[in-house]
């Protein structure tokens, strides 16, 4: 534990002296401050597009961070030759994966504390009131999918490139968050082996759209039953699980 | 005395595509506790091979191998030694401050003593002064200094340096034979390869001469030579053997 401990702090100081975040940060403001000021205008349902757009900001920032941060994890190490000295501490290949799996996973998942922080207050400055419980359970949901954006780029980092990784990884991100309907009902249009093995794949795939509350929030709705949260809660743990038994499986075969 | 590395018949072949590179070829060493070992042969002849399949980072197409009588794919077998690679350009967002707690984190070593253990090594390797700076501004010799430093942090029994003194200015070559005198003064076993003879010919109480993935001769440099010992012979006698097998 001191092992992942002592990678996640270093990645974490990496985080913060190189510059991404900042810059999405303060974009992430701009962005606000301008959506924020329409309201000034006072058009009826206004709020909901800072709410609609801001959500989506927050989520994709969020995203990128994990994505481009976690994604050069592994190559930097290869390609800087440090990845030598590392494996040659005490420290098995599945506990290196698993290390940069939470160093990934803790500093995406600051990241978009900060971030969901500031879209809160923006919203709460808005017409409409949205349930409290609904934003903690919005906050729950981002964490719980950068926990699997991590996971599935700390796998795909064990056997692609790293353009591929991003590539893959943005392209799976955008699909399943704006096709997932669609996609489902392809599924189960098809017939026959057809069907038996699009709805394989389309079970198998990673359902970033799980964890999508943006309609809920931009609508003020009620909050989500417990046993979602539970079950959705439940899917990560166990989806991240095996991405990373697989991960560190082909990464312990890897030649160094 | 003592075995802390057995190696029996090894052999690796790197599968380059359709080319097959036999990187070492049944490869036999026994080295004892306390023994400085050098480790010479020219580029490519299979010695960063060797020291990976030492530390567990590659595994043998074929022999055995062990370490303190384990297997080095062992985790545990890694907390009792210390490696300082060829190159490696460390992390240029921490300081080598920060990256020896980094790596003292990963050897469990308790905090107070690690603080210790830091200080002493940035004193030892003359980079007190530069602690607490990014590694992003280091030079090559700077970096060497972490990489040997970091390979100390643990305090390891068994020391195995991939070419120490690439890239280092006389004086801290001679500093850091001084260190290597040192630790074999504290009873460690030290490891390390080199393409420089008169190197491996100061500080090591045995030489192996490695060419080809083959290991040509093994002994003290008296042994090898028949009694008369200068450096001048000792270059004559390698490259007649590594010419007489080309
Ligand atoms: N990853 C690799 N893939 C293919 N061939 C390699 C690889 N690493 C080393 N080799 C080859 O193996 C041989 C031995 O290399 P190496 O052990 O690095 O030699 P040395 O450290 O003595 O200079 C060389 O012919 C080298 O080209
Ligand atoms: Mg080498």
């Amino acid at each position: 534990m001191r092992a992942v401990f002592a990678i996640v702090s270093a990645m974490m100081r990496e985080l913060i002296r190189k510059k991404d975040v900042y810059v999405l940060f303060i974009f992430l403001i701009v962005l606000l401050t301008i959506l924020a000021c329409q309201n000034f205008f006072q058009i009826e349902g206004i709020s909901r597009y800072v709410r609609d757009f801001g959500y989506t900001a927050v989520m994709f920032f969020s995203f990128i961070i994990a994505v481009t941060f976690t994604a050069r994890q592994i190559p930097a190490e290869i390609e800087a030759r440090t990845i030598y000295p590392l494996l040659a501490k005490p420290l098995s290949r599945y506990t290196l994966i698993f290390s940069k799996f939470c160093g990934g996973a803790v500093v995406s998942v600051l990241c978009f504390i900060l971030f969901f922080t500031v879209y809160g207050l923006f919203c709460f400055f808005g017409v409409e009131g949205v349930d409290p419980v609904l934003f903690v359970q919005g906050l729950i949901f981002g964490i719980l999918c950068l926990c699997l954006v991590s996971a599935l780029v700390v796998f795909l980092s064990t056997f692609m490139t790293l353009s591929a990784n991003v590539t893959v990884s943005f392209l799976l991100f955008m699909l399943i968050n704006g096709f997932s309907g669609p996609l489902r009902n392809t599924v189960l249009l098809t017939r026959g082996i057809a069907s038996s093995a699009a709805g394989v794949v389309y079970y198998l795939l990673p359902h970033f759209d799980f964890y999508d509350l943006r309609i809920r929030i931009t609508h003020a709705w009620d909050p989500l039953p417990m046993w979602l949260i539970f079950s959705v809660t439940a899917y990560t743990v166990f989806y991240c699980f095996m991405l990373l038994f697989f991960a560190g499986a082909i990464f312990r075969r890897k030649r160094l | 005395m003592k075995e802390i590395i057995v190696v029996e018949d090894l052999s690796y072949t790197y599968a380059d595509g359709k080319h097959k590179i036999e990187a070492l070829v049944g490869l036999n060493l026994k080295i004892s506790k306390g023994e400085v070992f050098g480790f010479i042969g020219p580029n490519g002849a299979g010695k960063t091979t060797t020291i990976k399949l030492l530390l567990g980072i590659l595994s043998p197409v074929d022999g055995e191998l062990t370490i303190f009588g384990r297997p080095p794919s062992e985790t545990q077998v890694r907390k009792s030694i210390g490696y300082m690679p060829e190159t490696a350009d460390y992390y240029r967002y921490l300081t080598p401050v920060e990256l020896l707690n980094m790596y003292g984190g990963i050897f469990g070593i308790s905090k107070g003593l690690l603080r210790e253990r830091v200080k002493y090594l940035l004193d030892l390797t003359g980079l007190a002064q530069d602690g607490s700076r990014l590694m992003r501004t280091f030079s090559k010799g700077m970096m060497q200094k972490v990489s040997f430093a970091q390979a100390l942090i643990n305090d390891p029994d068994l020391l195995i340096f991939d070419e120490p003194t690439g890239g280092l200015d006389p004086v801290s070559r001679k500093k850091m034979r001084e260190v290597i005198q040192q630790l074999r003064g504290q009873g460690k076993t030290v490891f390390f390869s080199s393409h420089e003879l008169s190197e491996v010919e100061l500080i090591s109480d045995r030489i192996g001469l490695l060419n080809r993935g083959r290991l040509l001769a093994v002994g003290t440099s008296k042994e090898l030579l028949g009694g008369k010992v200068d450096s001048q012979s000792l270059e004559n006698y390698f490259l007649n053997m590594i010419e007489a097998k080309v």
